[in-house]
């Protein structure tokens, strides 16, 4: 990759107890991303695969249960580009030292967190870094606005904690400006609107607006479509898209939706249970007949109902195909290959890795990796071998 | 807060002034009927209950039929209880509430007289209910599983499980007779030595034993949790804006306002007895002492007052959760 990368995550783990269950999930575990300038990453992967999960431990937003981050999230800002790289620096820093996990035969029996030192830990690296640096939008549009300040008061709050603009006439232009240049009809009107009188689509609109009105190096769109209306999805597409040309934000886009992140990914990672499974340009990964190609990317693509016309590898006798098997338990996470359980493309030369030792993520062509034996000797850096 | 610029603020407020005049018109029409209603089953519950004030007037003349119905008549009092009660209420229509039986004074009068000291106590231990509640709240919110939090929160049942003229005599015994304080006096004599720890007394025992204040801070830290739990918290967060900013109104001005006017007729209960217990002359003793006397006239008057500040009180949530909430506008 020639571009700097914004965001650098290496080795993310996070985990959750789970009361009902008695036992530690690991939501992410292990996950590996970076991010070049201006370009926008697609996160892919069925519910429960740890896209969002990785997303919000990139800002540090897991709280509530127990969570655990461990890993580095390495961000270079718009200061840190023009320092020429100096201005990294690693957003979970010093999270370790409260928190002590215990692991027996890859089951982690007992966390130890120091909750308050973590929390203010994270505040402090968190620092001029949420909303000014890295804005976040979410799925549920309507709940993710206050619902007792207006549209106008949320958007110049941004403006006004994370711009030099002060004044609140003029962070009220300016938020204006912003509810315009997304397309809100009657920008005027809305700002004075509560999100309770907008449909779902404006008040994405209306978090879009927020979100970039920081001006921040990096948009983490976290499942943006989900929840709305499928007129109203293919018209955020189709913002998001004119956003992504008109301004180059660079974007970390997390969604469970091929078609939201074919249209506006230049590379792509697909997740499962936890882990990053393939990684390399949108046009490579998502190519339905184009190999190579991870199991679980095919058969993923082979499940869109357009993956049929085309006739992909998995289109059998016209009717959609669905991925047997349940997603991976990942309170008790095998010990060879993730997705080996459901995998169709098991040959016998590697069924016994496939089995025992997890697979590493690796480099098929420039920039493209995936995690499997058929393409790659090497098991996983670090697997719990047999 | 943030302003948004003068004509966007100006039509915003606007907005919530209309929705704030609907509800109060709304419910000061609702707290008329209401007050009727109160008046109406308090005097029937006057009328069915033994003994009457004529009695009592009476007391010690081994009173006869005919001795009453000229009491009564001297009185001008109707004979039928709805008579009675027709004849109070257009007295009532003229801001009249009558005059006690047992004195002959005024009642709207004597409740202007005693009423400060209830109004002073009441609020003060409601005060003293908040100041133990709120920061308990916010502690074990913050520290929800911390054993500190738990203990407290099991503190704060047991003190709610006191019963308040208990702690009363407690506390006067304590204070009087073990370590000499001040001597056995009520608030109408003389400041003495230490008189100003004699007037918070009641205050705080009523404020720590009203049995509110286990309820105020399990509401209030769940109201917190809960909000703080709410999408657009994390919004806020990922945001880099202050929590609390965004947290305020939905985790901790409404509960409280709904705590303030769901507690204060508990309150007002606890006053009475607080009132008997440290001769405080305040309207709970008035009306202990007519309840006693059956001076209809003292019941009914301080029953309407002490109604019609109940739901001032939920007026005042009313008002707090129309400016506040833009929701309560689309009902």
């Amino acid at each position: 990759m020639t571009r700097s990368p914004v965001l650098e995550i290496s080795d993310l783990r996070t985990y959750f107890y789970s009361r009902a269950k008695q036992a530690f999930i690991r939501s992410v575990d292990g996950v590996s991303l970076s991010i070049a300038r201006g370009e926008t990453l697609g996160v892919v992967g069925e519910s429960g695969s740890g896209k969002s999960v990785t997303a919000l431990s990139a800002l540090g937003l897991i709280g509530g249960s127990p969570g655990v981050i461990t890993g580095a999230v390495e961000f270079a800002g718009g200061d840190g580009a023009r320092a020429g790289g100096n201005g990294r620096r690693n957003l979970l820093q010093d999270l370790a030292r409260h928190v002590t996990v215990t692991e027996r035969d890859g089951r982690i029996v007992a966390v130890a967190k120091d909750e308050p030192g973590w929390q203010a830990q994270v505040e402090r690296s968190m620092r001029g870094v949420r909303g000014k640096e890295i804005a976040m939008i979410f799925q549920n549009p309507k709940s993710s606005l206050n619902p007792f300040l207006t549209v106008g008061q949320q958007i110049s709050e941004a403006i006004r904690l994370h711009t030099p603009v002060k004044d609140s006439r003029e962070a009220k232009e300016r938020a204006i400006a912003w509810l315009e240049r997304v397309h809100m009809d009657s920008p005027r009107l809305r700002f004075d609107q509560y999100p309770d009188g907008l449909s779902g689509g404006m008040c994405q609109r209306a978090m879009i607006a927020m979100a970039l009105a920081s001006e921040p190096s990096l948009l983490i769109a976290d499942e943006p479509t989900t929840g709305l209306d499928a007129t109203i999805q293919s018209r955020i597409v189709a913002l998001l898209a004119e956003l992504k040309s008109g301004l180059g934000v660079t974007t970390l886009l997390i969604t469970h939706d091929i078609r939201v992140v074919s249209r506006l990914a230049d590379t792509v990672a697909v997740m499962y249970g936890g882990t990053v499974m393939e990684h390399g340009p949108a046009r490579d990964v998502l190519a339905p007949s184009v190999e190579p190609k991870h199991p679980y990317t095919s058969a993923l693509l082979a499940s869109l109902p357009s993956a049929q016309k085309n006739g992909g590898p998995h289109a059998i006798d016209g009717r959609l195909s669905v991925i047997r098997g349940e997603v991976v338990d990942t309170m008790d996470v095998p010990r060879g290959c993730r997705f080996y359980a459901r995998c169709d493309r098991v040959t016998d030369t590697i069924r016994a890795r496939c089995m025992s030792q997890e697979p590493a993520l690796a480099a098929v062509t420039a920039g493209h990796q995936i995690r499997c034996y058929l393409y790659g000797d090497e098991p996983r850096d670090g697997a719990r071998a047999g | 807060m943030v302003h948004p610029g003068r004509g966007a603020k100006v039509t915003t407020k606007l907005a919530a002034f209309r929705r704030v005049g609907v509800m109060v018109v709304r419910e000061l029409a609702l707290t008329a009927l209401l007050l009727l209603g109160v008046s109406l089953v308090v005097f029937v519950i006057l009328h069915l209950s033994p003994g009457d004030p004529f009695s009592v007037l009476l007391e010690g003349q081994a009173p006869g039929q005919a001795a009453r119905a000229s009491v009564r008549e001297a009185l001008g009092v109707p004979t039928t209880w709805y008579g009675r009660y027709l004849a109070w209420l257009g007295n009532m229509a003229h801001g009249n509430l009558g005059t006690s039986i047992r004195t002959g004074v005024p009642v709207a009068g004597e409740i202007v007289r005693a009423g400060p000291n209830t109004l002073y106590l009441t609020l003060g231990s409601l005060l003293v209910t908040l100041l133990l509640a709120v920061p308990l709240a916010l502690y074990s919110a913050w520290r929800r599983s911390g054993a500190l939090a738990r203990a407290l929160t099991l503190a704060v049942y047991l003190i709610s499980a006191v019963p308040v003229f208990w702690l009363g005599y407690v506390v006067i015994y304590l204070c009087i007779h073990r370590f000499g304080l001040f001597p056995l006096l009520s608030a109408t004599a003389e400041p003495q030595r230490h008189g100003w720890l004699y007037i918070l007394l009641p205050i705080i025992v009523l404020g720590v034993a009203n049995g509110t204040v286990s309820e105020v801070t399990r509401h209030l830290r769940e109201e917190l949790g809960r909000v703080m739990a709410e999408d657009y918290i994390r919004t806020a967060r990922a945001k880099g804006a202050p929590v609390w900013r965004h947290a305020f109104k939905e985790g901790f001005l409404l509960p409280m306002t709904e705590m303030i006017a769901a507690k204060m007729p508990f309150v007002l209960g606890g006053a009475v007895i607080v009132e008997q217990v440290f001769n405080w002359p305040g309207l709970g003793r008035m009306a202990w002492q007519a309840a006693q006397d059956r001076d209809f006239p003292v019941i009914m008057g301080i029953t309407i007052v002490a109604a019609a500040f109940v739901r001032l009180a939920s007026l005042l949530r009313g008002v707090i959760y129309a400016g506040v909430n833009p929701r309560t506008a689309t009902e």
